[in-house]
């Protein structure tokens, strides 16, 4: 059963139009990594999901709610939590304060949640009480990621989050994803690491253009010489 | 040699107005860091906030127990129970010019905001001098005798100064309580860091505002009649006098960072205080604005600014 | 009929304040209306202005003067020219210390530097004479004028009173024609300028600054011409207050009057549009000096009324920023950007 539908939105800035009628859909506990060059309008596909872009024509479809043009403290209610890619976190916050912050639009206690986020990213754990503003690039990842998990949402979006980590880091990073989804939640990621993330993906998009150029599974995507030759660098 | 001798009671003054231009800047940094822009009118929300507390002092002055003096300090009950409720209707009073005015002007960009923030500040000045006019007026009477504190140089200091210190002391212990250990302050904390953020982890960033400006009127009016204590008496320019200092002190210490702006209004405050040692004091506020400047060449996010 | 002489004076009075304050208009509109930099410390120009030119052409210190500095009695066109002079070397100075900053921080820094100007003011007596002032300050052509008003009303004894009165008041209307000509040569003067390429280049600025940097502009460099161009026209408002009022003081310059009533009169009348900072200049100080009169019908003291007006005014710019933020006269469009050249 998909989560997420997107049928045929077209969403931009201003006036500028950067998606062409974009269609993709997530399942439950599926792991879709978005692939492309630069300005392709991967971010911007995110961004209009979660509800920061209004699309201009489209229907998002979320747990069978429609959720376009909703406002992103609305969607989040619904189970969707977002990471961007820059500026992920509350940098003169302490990572505790970061992951209390993900917990914000819940009422129930949330002290067992927390547990499991420090327990997939331990190191966060040694680090309670430090402001996040000092941490490392990797470190901060971990801490936004761990912000939204925070949220126990059914749906995460990842912007980029191997942008700007060293290739140990950013292994590291993937193969928390990977432990994320293995705990049940679906995952739908934007990467410039085309093949770490298709590596990673049960399925995949090709998005170029503002448009769909490619869809299949992960593996499918990895072994097609067309995508290899133009998006995954020989 | 003669100068010198002079410090130690320049440092105890300095304290004094540092802190209420701590409180100030507090309130100032906070708004400024959450609302996006530099809100020209908070001196004179501090000035309303000492007058409003004038008001309702004349209203309890039927209630004569209420002016006997507590202990050492020139002023009785009645003061301080004016303080706390004036407190509370400058915090009113702000949330509703956000309402009125600000917020329907934000979607017009922070400049539009901040333009409009002056024709708040001269119309607030001007309403509080239709009402009680240009002249002083005095929430106590009596002169105070300062104190000699041996111990310390032999600075001396009055009762009253010293409740003016403890009074913002316990306000700044109060408000980093509420932003580090309640859950608005640390979402009001969070959205001054980054407000898009915030929202995206579902945080009502317009309950943060009205909180915001509840805080920042509410430490902004304490600083007004703190001054008025200091001072013995209050004008409708008492806001607008201290606003260059203030926002020295702000950008001294970082916007957005509170713990900032109360280093920077004692730093601002002792300045302007030794100052006087060396040049005419006729010159004070000029000391905040050159500090300010050399802050912004050097380093324009301040002190313990973070954002860049 | 002298009933109605007395108004028609009044008015001449009042067009050469309004006048004087279109000037600073024009002025900030070149600011903040071209190039979007908000000057908060008007006054701070003004003044520089105002005293600059007093100097230059006022008279010696006098015995009881704390003055002992300037008097120089030079002729009025260079205490006007010596006022744009200087007031542009203070935008000089103060730009540099401040254009790199963000929009706000400017703004800050404006009204600090025009509050240290009028710190300098108070406490410099030997050069400002202080509180006192500065006064006897000479209008241009005074004396020639008034010795043909007095020849020919010599000449003509017979004259009706209300022509009498009229040209009693001779000078005023010179004064007011030297008003007029100075606005008229600046508008036409500024608005040649924003039609040139380093007009565009401003408007491309304010639009999208890192755009324009991208393209090669340095935005510093032309901040700062539009920072000094705007001040010099402020200094020149300045001297021409000085020659009329024949005195100035730092009372004159108070953040109210100095600046914030221009920043009125600009978003009322038009940010951007040269006519409009004209006409706003006339309708506020129109509606201020109106008002005057219709509050003698309150029950309200002086200082009062004085500061019911002033909330009006305070109003009256919020109201224009809630419904027509572009001002009455809105800006003209310009035919293209520097970044489609």
């Amino acid at each position: 059963m998909s989560l997420l539908k997107v049928k045929e939105i077209t969403s931009g800035y201003g006036d500028m139009e950067v998606l062409h009628n974009i269609s993709i859909h997530v399942g439950e506990r599926e792991i879709v990594s978005i692939i492309g060059p630069n300005g392709a309008g991967k971010s911007t596909l995110m961004k209009t999901i979660f509800g920061l872009l209004k699309p201009t024509r489209g229907k998002i479809n979320f747990k069978e709610r429609e959720i376009a043009g909703l406002a992103p403290d609305r969607i989040v209610r619904q189970g969707m939590a977002y990471v961007p890619q820059v500026e992920n976190v509350f940098p003169s916050l302490t990572v505790q304060e970061n992951l209390e912050m993900g917990a914000f639009i819940r009422t129930d206690d949330f002290s067992s949640r927390m547990e499991e986020v420090y327990e997939l990213f331990p190191l966060l754990k040694m680090r309670k009480r430090q402001r996040v503003g000092k941490m490392s690039g990797g470190e901060r990842q971990m801490v936004a990621m761990g912000r939204a998990l925070m949220l126990d949402p059914e749906l995460l979006l990842l912007d980029e989050p191997s942008a700007a980590l060293a290739p140990k880091l950013a292994q590291m990073i993937f193969e928390r994803i990977r432990a994320i989804n293995e705990t049940g939640i679906a995952i739908l990621i934007v990467e410039q690491n085309a093949k770490e993330s298709l590596k990673l993906a049960d399925r995949g998009y090709v998005l170029a253009s503002g448009e769909k150029r490619f869809e299949d599974t992960g593996e499918n995507l990895l072994t097609n010489e067309e995508v290899g030759r133009l998006y995954l660098g020989g | 040699m003669d100068i010198l001798a002079g410090i130690p009671q320049l440092i105890v003054y300095g304290i004094i107005s540092g802190s209420i231009l701590a409180l100030g800047g507090v309130g100032l940094s906070l708004t400024y860091s959450i609302l996006g822009f530099a809100n020209f009118a908070h001196g004179d929300l501090m000035a309303l906030g000492a007058y409003i507390a004038l008001g309702l002092l004349a209203l309890f002055g039927g209630l004569g127990v209420l002016n006997n003096p507590i202990g050492p300090l020139s002023f009785g009950l009645g003061l301080v129970l004016a303080f706390l409720i004036a407190l509370v209707l400058t915090a009113i009073a702000a949330i509703l010019i956000d309402k009125m005015i600000y917020k329907p002007l934000r979607r017009s960009g922070p400049v539009i905001v901040m333009i409009s923030s002056i024709g708040v500040a001269i119309a607030l000045r001007n309403i509080l001098l239709f009402f009680w006019g240009p002249q002083p007026w005095y929430y106590i009477e009596k002169i105070q005798i300062s104190m000699k504190v041996p111990w310390l140089l032999g600075v001396r200091i009055k009762p009253d100064e010293l409740f003016i210190i403890a009074t913002a002391i316990t306000l700044v212990i109060l408000l980093h309580l509420f932003l580090t250990r309640t859950r608005m302050g640390k979402a009001m904390r969070a959205t001054a860091d980054n407000m898009e953020l915030a929202r995206v982890t579902g945080i009502n960033t317009e309950r943060v505002i009205l909180w915001t400006w509840g805080i920042g009127a509410l430490l902004a009016a304490a600083g007004g009649i703190l001054a008025g204590i200091e001072n013995k008496f209050i004008t409708p320019e008492l806001g607008w006098q201290m606003l260059l200092s203030i926002f020295a002190a702000v950008i001294l210490g970082g916007i957005g960072s509170p713990y900032g702006a109360i280093v920077g209004g004692m730093v601002i405050g002792l300045s302007e205080e030794i100052s006087t040692a060396f040049i005419s004091t006729g010159y004070k506020p000029a000391v905040a604005f050159a500090i300010m400047i050399i802050m912004l060449l050097v380093k324009p996010t301040g002190l313990f600014g973070e954002k860049s | 009929m002298e009933h109605f002489i007395g108004i028609i004076n009044y008015i001449v009075f009042f067009a050469i304040t309004a006048g004087t304050y279109g000037v600073l208009s024009l002025g900030l509109n070149i600011q903040w209306g071209y190039t979007g930099l908000i000057n908060f410390g008007i006054a701070g120009f003004y003044a520089v202005g105002a005293y600059t030119s007093a100097l230059l052409s006022g008279p010696l210190p006098s015995a009881w003067d704390l003055r002992t500095f300037g008097g120089f009695e030079l002729p009025f066109i260079v205490g006007l020219l010596g006022a744009a002079v200087v007031s542009g070397l203070l935008a000089l100075l103060i730009g540099t210390l401040t254009l790199r900053l963000k929009a706000d921080y400017l703004a800050i820094a404006t009204i600090g530097i025009a509050e240290t100007i009028r710190l300098i003011l108070k406490n410099e007596s030997w050069l400002t004479n202080s509180v006192w002032g500065l006064k006897g300050i000479p209008s241009p052509l005074y004396n020639p004028i008034q010795h043909g008003i007095g020849a020919f009303l010599k000449g003509h004894p017979n004259l009706p009173l209300w022509l009498h009165d009229l040209i009693f008041k001779g000078y005023d209307w010179f004064y007011l024609l030297l008003i007029l000509a100075v606005l008229a040569l600046l508008y036409f003067i500024i608005e040649r300028i924003i039609r040139s390429p380093w007009g565009r280049v401003l408007k491309a600025v304010r639009e999208d600054e890192v755009a324009t940097e991208m393209s090669g502009k340095s935005t510093f460099k032309f901040k700062m011409q539009s920072l000094v161009l705007g001040a010099m026209i402020m200094g020149i408002g300045g001297s021409l207050y000085a020659h009329y009022a024949r005195f100035v003081s730092p009372l004159s310059f108070r953040p109210l009057y100095g600046t914030f009533i221009i920043w009125v009169m600009l978003i009322l009348g038009g940010s951007g549009n040269n006519k409009g900072a004209i006409l706003g200049g006339f309708i506020v100080w129109g509606l201020w000096a109106g008002t005057d009169f219709l509050t003698v019908y309150l029950p309200f003291s002086a200082t009062q009324s004085a500061a019911l007006r002033v909330v009006a005014i305070g109003a009256l710019l919020i109201l224009v920023l809630l419904f027509r933020p572009q001002g009455l006269l809105s800006e003209e469009k310009r035919v293209s950007t520097i970044l489609k050249e």
